[in-house]
């Protein structure tokens, strides 16, 4: 039987989904991991490149804490320094940011700075705080990177990605020569040095050095380098001279450069410069430059070569054309027994006595057979004219005996020779010094001296001194006769005189006394003739005074003195006479005399008294006339004073207030000496308006 | 029951739940009342008798605290330089270079607050969460008692955090020393965090559930 039952059915409530029940807080952790990976991600993205830098040590270098820098940024962080293999070698492994590895390729350069301190100045002085940093140079092209480096001692020279020049420097002293000294250019530091380094072959030094652009544009085969290193002192003609280049190169050495000429080429790698050791023998360096393909000669000389040394120049023309190279005896058998010639041996360059560029021995060879054809000639000469030292001077004697240059004798092409003037011309140059010791300069100085000291006695003698006080004492003389009282009342004096003449004169008219003073008036006509020819001397005894006062005038300096001296004496004379002195109180004492004349004549009755009015009228006319006498003497002895006085002045020359007070003096004199004058003139024109009033 | 009794005879006492009562028991403030309404009577919260999702939360926080704990020890925690130069320090760093030093006292107490208490958290809680659903070797008390120590212990992980919170505000002389925190920082406050969240979400009554599935 079958006993069908259904199949029974599994049932069950539906498992609920898991993913229905799931909660919102699995976002957390899947933001988290998110998150986590995220940041694991970049901070591995954007991980550094390690590169490894190898040194000799690492002083200073920290894993961990040595930053690498790149133009003083820090690009990359050492991680480990650990050694190398064989323990010869540090290598520092750093991780550098990603962005610059591409540019890390054979021409980075790492080296670890330090502080330092050189004469240069101080150098890496934050390293002091922060720590020794790995400093990194490369260039802007990217290349193909590179993980290993070889990490330098110092700071290089010449840094990757600077623009300039690298050139190779040689010279034979490397004394003064040291790694990171400047480069000058007119004074401006435009490069450095490397590293000096002994050649092969150990017979100079070379220094690699790094020219900054633009300055290495001006490197041409003209360029010559020489030493500034310490300073140089040299003693010639121009006198002492003392160079001195920058502290900086007194210290620690220097090369400085320029251009020798004008259009030099420029030249290409591997061109050796030389250091000169100075700047003149870098500028004489043009001369003697292309000695390389010189071409060797012997003269023979039978005359002493001392003072001839190899070295020596070889001078064509005054132009300096090789060198003596080396000095030798030479033994040559005559008839006459053995005969000892001396040989130098010249080393001429062909490109410093005009031949092309490029020529052979051959064509200087043929130069020289044709030179001696026209008379060239090798003669020792001296260096210069008080050294001892000889150079060798080839030169065309014109009346030389024939020779021949012997182009194939051995070892070498035999240069003629002559006899050198050189003994004549120490014999002159001893004449000439023998003559010029010859002269009698003692003498001569003695002689002057003498002559010097005679003239200062002169000038310091007395009477040289003592001659402007007495012109002044003279002056003053004249200044008080003129200034005193009695001649300077003369003329007023004279004026009331002739009034009271007058007045009296017109009384006696009315008195009809007319015909007693016929008598009167004649003498005093006499009188005033008297001084007509007084006066008439007048113009010729000034023309004396001019005469003598242009003598004066042209006397000579020495004359002069005596001159003064004589007008000085002969004034003090006419100052000193008695008459002089006595004549305005004797001419007052007339004037007096009228006067009291007149008084009497007014005070007595007109008439009665006219005889003896008349009388004494003609004393005292008397008297005039004596006095007027005595005037044009007068007048010209004062003319002739002041004229010598002028002269004397003259002489003296306008200057000085002694001068001026002289000239105001004379003035006074002079107008003293008018005022007599024109009385004169006046009494002489009219000798009756004297008298008469009219 | 003498069946149940012999079983239970190494147990303190037997005990009855609120959920064999038919009753529901409230999370926050322990009233225990009768199923039905979707709040406690008493003081309002939330009311399950047993939270469905609870181990999922616990998992998912456990996790995302293992997760940021990873950076927290990679990266470093303190960037300090002094005089130009800088250092880090991973947490692992910072213990070794105080072991270094000398400071044993304080390289145990940096090495327990920042490795050994967020580690045991990491276990304590993956361990209870499996014990609800697997057979485990503590029983019911003792995964009591863990669970507290864990939730007590938890807050005390952040002493790292506050001490980088503190240098890096205090220690500000430019040149002569400056302390900043690192990602390792933020890291680990946020693995702290996440496990403190991981353990609240533990209900420790499902202790008591296994325990029972144990018992039968």
């Amino acid at each position: 039987m079958t006993d069908l039952r259904p199949a029974e059915l599994d049932i069950s409530a539906p498992r609920p989904s898991p993913w229905r029940n799931l909660s919102f807080v699995w976002l957390v952790p899947i933001l988290a991991l998110a998150v986590s990976l995220g940041v694991a991600w970049q901070s591995f993205a954007a991980r550094g490149v390690l590169i490894e830098i190898t040194f000799l040590n690492a002083s200073g270098v920290t894993a961990g804490e040595t930053t690498v820098r790149f133009r003083d940024v820090v690009v990359g962080r050492v991680e480990r320094v650990h050694f190398a293999d064989d323990l010869s070698q540090v290598i520092v492994a750093a991780r550098i940011d990603r962005d610059l590895a591409p540019y890390l390729d054979a021409d980075a350069q790492f080296w670890v700075v330090r502080p330092e301190v050189t004469t240069r100045g101080i150098t890496g002085l934050s390293t002091v705080l922060s720590g020794v940093y790995i400093e990194g140079a490369w260039d802007a092209v990217a290349g193909t990177p590179q993980t290993r480096f070889a990490g330098l001692e110092g700071a290089p020279v010449v840094r990757p990605g600077r623009e300039g020049r690298q050139i190779t420097l040689r010279s034979t002293d490397g004394k003064l020569i040291t790694a990171g000294a400047p480069v000058l250019f007119r004074g401006i530091e435009v490069g450095r040095l490397d590293q000096p380094r002994l050649t092969v072959s150990g017979d100079s030094i070379v220094v690699d050095a790094f020219i900054e652009a633009p300055h290495d544009r001006r490197l041409t085969d003209a360029t010559r380098f020489w030493d500034t290193s310490g300073f140089s002192v040299s003693l010639g003609a121009g006198g002492l001279s003392l160079d001195v280049e920058s502290l900086a190169t007194l210290v620690a050495g220097g090369i400085a450069f320029d251009d020798i000429y004008e259009g030099g080429k420029p030249v290409g790698p591997g061109y050796v410069f030389d250091i000169y050791p100075d700047e003149a023998t870098a500028r004489r360096s043009v001369f003697v430059r292309s000695s390389g393909n010189a071409v060797r000669l012997a003269v023979a000389f039978d005359e002493s070569v001392s003072g001839l040394a190899p070295g020596a120049p070889v001078r064509l023309g005054g132009l300096e054309v090789g060198k003596v190279e080396a000095l030798s005896a030479e033994l040559r058998d005559t008839g006459a027994g053995p005969d000892i010639r001396l040989i130098a041996n010249l080393a001429i360059d062909p490109a410093l006595i005009g031949l092309p560029r490029g020529a052979g021995r051959e064509e200087v060879l043929d130069f020289f057979e044709e030179a001696v054809g026209r008379g060239l000639r090798a003669r020792l000469a001296t260096a210069s004219l008080f050294s001892a030292t000889l150079v060798v001077e080839l030169a065309e004697i014109e009346d030389a005996a024939p020779a021949v240059f012997d182009r194939d004798a051995e070892p070498l092409p035999l240069l003629p020779s002559v006899e050198s003037d050189l003994p004549d011309f120490t014999a002159t140059a001893e004449g000439v010094l023998e003559r010029i010791n010859a002269l009698p300069i003692e003498e001569l100085l003695q002689q002057a001296i003498a002559t010097l000291a005679s003239v200062e006695a002169l000038a310091r003698a007395e009477s040289t001194v003592a001659l402007p006080d007495s012109a002044r004492s003279l002056v003053e003389d004249l200044r008080a006769i003129v200034n005193d009282e009695a001649t300077r009342s003369l003329p007023t004096e004279l004026r009331a005189a002739v009034a009271d003449l007058r007045q009296v004169v017109a009384e006696l008219r009315e008195g009809g006394a007319i015909d007693n003073l016929a008598a009167a008036v004649e003498r005093a006509s006499a009188a005033a003739a008297n001084i007509a020819t007084a006066s008439e001397d007048f113009p010729a005894l000034v023309e004396d005074l001019r005469a003598l006062a242009a003598k004066a005038n042209a006397l000579e300096a020495e004359e002069l003195v005596a001159a003064a001296t004589r007008v000085l004496e002969s004034a003090d004379a006419v100052i000193g006479t008695e008459e002089a002195k006595a004549l305005p109180p004797a001419l007052t004492g007339a004037l007096e005399e009228v006067r009291a004349t007149l008084a009497e004549l007014r005070a007595g009755g007109v008439v009665e008294n006219a005889n003896a009015t008349m009388a004494s009228a003609r004393s005292a006319a008397d008297a005039v006339a004596e006095a007027a006498r005595g005037l044009p003497q007068l007048s010209a002895r004062l003319e002739a004073l002041v004229a010598q006085a002028e002269g004397l002045v003259g002489a003296y020359g306008a200057r000085s207030d002694f001068n001026a007070e002289t000239l105001a003096a004379l003035r006074e004199v002079r107008a003293a000496a008018r005022a007599v004058s024109q009385l004169a003139r006046a009494i002489e024109r009219n000798p009756n308006s004297l008298i008469l009033g009219r | 029951m003498p069946a149940v009794g012999m079983e239970n005879a190494r147990r303190t006492q037997a005990f009855l739940t609120a959920r064999r009562a038919g009753l529901v028991g409230c999370a926050v403030c322990g009233r225990v009342q009768a199923p039905g309404p979707a709040t406690c009577l008493r003081c309002g919260s939330r009311l399950t008798s047993r939270d469905p999702q609870s181990l999922q939360r616990v998992w998912a926080w456990l996790l995302a605290g293992i997760v940021a704990y990873v950076p927290a020890n990679v990266y470093p925690m303190l960037l300090t330089s002094t005089m130009g130069r800088t250092r880090e320090n991973t947490i692992i760093g910072g213990v070794l270079e105080l072991a270094g030093h000398g400071s044993w006292g304080v390289a145990a107490i940096v090495f327990t607050a920042s490795v050994v208490i967020p580690i045991g958290k990491f276990i304590a809680i993956a361990y209870l969460a499996l014990s609800v659903t697997s057979a485990v070797v503590i029983r019911g008390h003792g995964r009591q008692r863990l669970y507290e120590v864990v939730e007590f212990i938890g807050r005390w992980s952040m002493i790292d955090v506050f001490v980088v919170a503190i240098l890096a505000a205090l220690v500000r002389f430019n040149f002569a020393a400056t302390v900043n925190p690192g990602i390792a920082a933020v890291s680990f406050a946020l693995s702290v965090a996440f496990t403190m969240l991981s353990a609240q979400s533990f209900d420790p009554r499902l202790i008591w559930d296994a325990y029972e599935a144990d018992d039968t």
